[in-house]
């Protein structure tokens, strides 16, 4: 990590030894489920609770203050009233604590901007990084570090992987959290950072292009107070990796009053939207958007915009066509080789064209060879397998064969499957194991288009190597 | 401010506006309007008018004199009870597609720059796109194609594309121009394109 701030940043996502301040033995208390997630979660790390009231916390032992502590502290978090936040805030730096998160809430959102200004005067004295306050603070499934006060029982947490979420509402990062745990989506960094007092979304974006295990970025945002520095920051990491990003709090900004229709037309949002799409950063206009979106961007990156369908269900295939026009991309003409390949395995009644339709009798097989040819073909950048899971013909190797396809990683491919409660387990099942799979058509094409433009828009470096 | 002093500023950053002339009295208008050569247009210049249009303060595509004087008395007659400054004759703009450029500072990003489908259906379609200032040609690109008005601006029904090295020219000046001279919101609206170029044909901006 180049600068301080990044490196004490880096502490608290990789601490030797936390202190839990304001740690509770009364459940349901906040330093009750904080002290139960970080055992329960299996945190490798020591753990030291910190509270005036207590002498043992389940079972460890319990300082009056983290300047009792002997042992080295990276990281503390902070669940305690508002009031007392500053002092040890202060006995943090003394002990020469150099990341903290203060989940506390009673700050600047309810005209407390005066503890916030102590929050930053000791940050920037001491050379602190602090998260928060007003947040739910970090999940890192790699140091098992997990400062959301949330019940196990009640948030489930997701397994490690490469997507990282930076959230500025808790509710919202709660609600990622849960989403990305039932679709199977491994994180890397978690960060809920509330007031943004000391650190803010630009950090977390800087911190994450650095991060390694990173691949791509949640940005969720009611507002920023650096506009410039995010627009600079979201075009520096998102060449690297790419960022979906949903701006909450659309309407309300404009400015009824202005004289000019610029300033009747153009509210806060539009800023934000200007900022994106000048950052090439993928906006997702709602919450499924943003989990359709981040699904699919586990597959390699499509060179252009030819897709080729390949279907079991006739009316499917024709809509994923409709919707992969509707969304400006092409359907791809198959080269000559494949359609011989196919030629071979197709009954006479399919149509070897694109939608490449085997019929309801297909069998995995048919999809196993079909697919394979496809990803063969030069004249095809991406796959649509839209799938009926329903015919006679088809069981379950046809997961194998999807999720086979799904990491073979020379075009991206995306499943659609149509369907009730049977089809539904079969889609989380692919879900699970990493297959980008959709419920309709046009919510797989549009994910696809955005990862399209991402591939030729964004100059990432990614995108360059071809 | 006055128009002819918001003309005089944007010259200075150098926006090519159509030829104009400040006129005192009928007599001066046609020979303005002779040397600029018709079709003009006349426009009420008067402090206490903002909205020039609604008492029948701008006459378009005037051909000749007997027309010019009489739509000069009918604006006369329009006015009447306001402070005038004068008339203002300007040179006819070129047809083809009324786009918006719009200019606003953001509290949180700074100057962001508008482009948008314009004319007098500016609000009603509001088919606009925007940037944080300062852009590059990429971005002007990106802008166009963005527009569902886009076929319009790339030529529709048989007309040439527009010149797009003026929009962007245009827009490059427009960023430049807010940031220099920290504007709060403009218009240029609308701002008329052709495959040669573009003629600004109404502007307003606040500081």
């Amino acid at each position: 990590m180049k600068n301080r701030k990044l490196r004490n940043l880096d502490k608290i996502f990789h601490p030797k030894a936390i202190a839990v301040i304001g740690a509770s033995t009364v459940p349901n208390k906040l330093g009750y489920v904080l002290m139960k997630n970080l055992i329960g979660n299996g945190f490798q790390g020591k753990i030291y609770p910190v509270n005036l009231k207590y002498r043992k916390v389940m079972g460890l032992d319990c300082y009056p203050s983290v300047l009792e502590i002997k042992e080295r502290i990276d990281c503390a978090i902070i669940a305690t009233p508002a009031q007392t936040v500053t002092q040890i805030l202060k006995e943090c730096a003394q002990k020469k604590i150099s990341g903290a998160i203060v989940l506390s809430g009673g700050f600047g959102e309810v005209g407390h901007q005066d503890y916030e200004g102590e929050m930053k005067k000791i940050a920037e004295e001491n050379d602190m990084a602090i998260i928060g306050p007003n947040c739910l603070g970090v999940i890192n499934p790699y140091s098992r570090v997990d400062s959301i006060f949330l019940p196990m029982y009640k948030l489930e947490r997701p397994q490690a992987g490469g997507i990282s979420f930076i959230t500025q509402s808790g509710a919202v990062g709660t609600c990622g959290i849960d989403l990305a745990a039932k679709y199977g989506l491994g994180i890397s960094k978690f960060i809920s950072y509330g007031n943004a007092t000391v650190t803010n979304e630009c950090d977390f974006l800087e911190y994450l292009l650095h991060d390694k295990r990173t691949e791509q970025i949640v940005l969720y945002i009611e507002g920023t107070k650096d506009g410039k520095r995010l627009l600079e920051m979201m075009t520096k990491v998102n060449r690297e990796k790419p960022i979906i990003a949903l701006k909450a709090g659309r309407y309300g900004g404009a400015l009824n009053a202005a004289k000019s229709h610029t300033g009747n037309l153009a509210g806060n949002y539009l800023a934000y939207k200007a900022a994106f799409r000048q950052a090439k950063v993928i906006e997702a206009e709602n919450l499924e958007e943003l989990f359709d979106f981040v699904k699919i961007f586990n597959q390699p990156l499509p060179k252009g915009n030819r897709m080729m369908i390949i279907t079991n269900g006739g009316g499917l295939g024709v809509m994923t066509a409709d919707a992969i026009e509707e969304n400006g991309m092409k359907l791809a003409e198959m080269e000559l080789k494949t359609k011989e390949k196919i030629k071979e395995i197709t009954p006479e009644y399919g149509s070897i064209g694109n939608p490449l339709d085997m019929t309801a009798d297909a069998s995995v097989d048919r999809y196993r060879e079909s697919i394979e040819a496809c990803l063969n073909d030069e004249n095809i950048d991406g796959i649509f397998i839209d799938v009926l899971f329903q015919t006679p013909t088809m069981n379950e190797d046809i997961l194998d064969v999807l999720n086979f396809a799904s990491e073979d990683r020379r075009k991206p491919i995306v499943v659609t499957a149509v369907g009730g409660s049977f089809t539904e387990g079969y889609r989380k099942v692919l879900e699970s194991s990493g297959v980008p799979t959709y419920g309709t058509p046009s919510e797989a094409v549009k994910a696809m288009r955005k990862m399209v433009d991402y591939s030729l828009k964004s100059k990432c470096r990614k995108c360059l190597i071809k | 401010m006055g128009m002819i002093e918001d003309f005089k500023l944007l010259e200075k950053y150098g926006f090519k506006l159509l030829p104009y002339a400040l006129a005192r009295d009928i007599d001066e208008a046609a020979a303005i309007a002779k040397k600029l050569k018709y079709p003009v247009v006349l426009k009420v210049v008067s402090p206490e008018i903002t909205h020039k249009t609604d008492f029948g303060g701008v006459k378009i595509n005037i051909k000749n004199e007997e027309t010019l004087r009489l739509a000069y008395k009918d604006i006369i007659d329009g006015a009447k009870g306001k402070k005038i400054d004068g008339i203002l004759v300007q040179k006819m703009a070129r047809k083809g597609v009324e786009l918006i450029i719009g200019g606003k500072k953001d509290d949180q990003f700074g100057h962001m720059i508008v482009l948008g489908l314009g004319g007098i259906y500016v609000e009603v379609f509001r088919d606009i796109t925007a940037r944080i200032c300062p852009i590059n040609a990429e971005d002007v690109d990106d802008m166009v194609s963005e527009l569902k008005s886009n076929p319009l601006i790339m030529g529709a029904r048989g007309n040439k594309p527009i010149n797009i090295d003026a929009l962007k020219e245009i827009l490059f000046k427009v960023c430049r121009f807010q940031s220099e001279e920290d504007i709060k919101e403009l218009d240029l609206n609308p701002v008329v394109f052709n495959d040669e170029g573009c003629d600004i044909i109404d502007v307003r901006f606040s500081k």
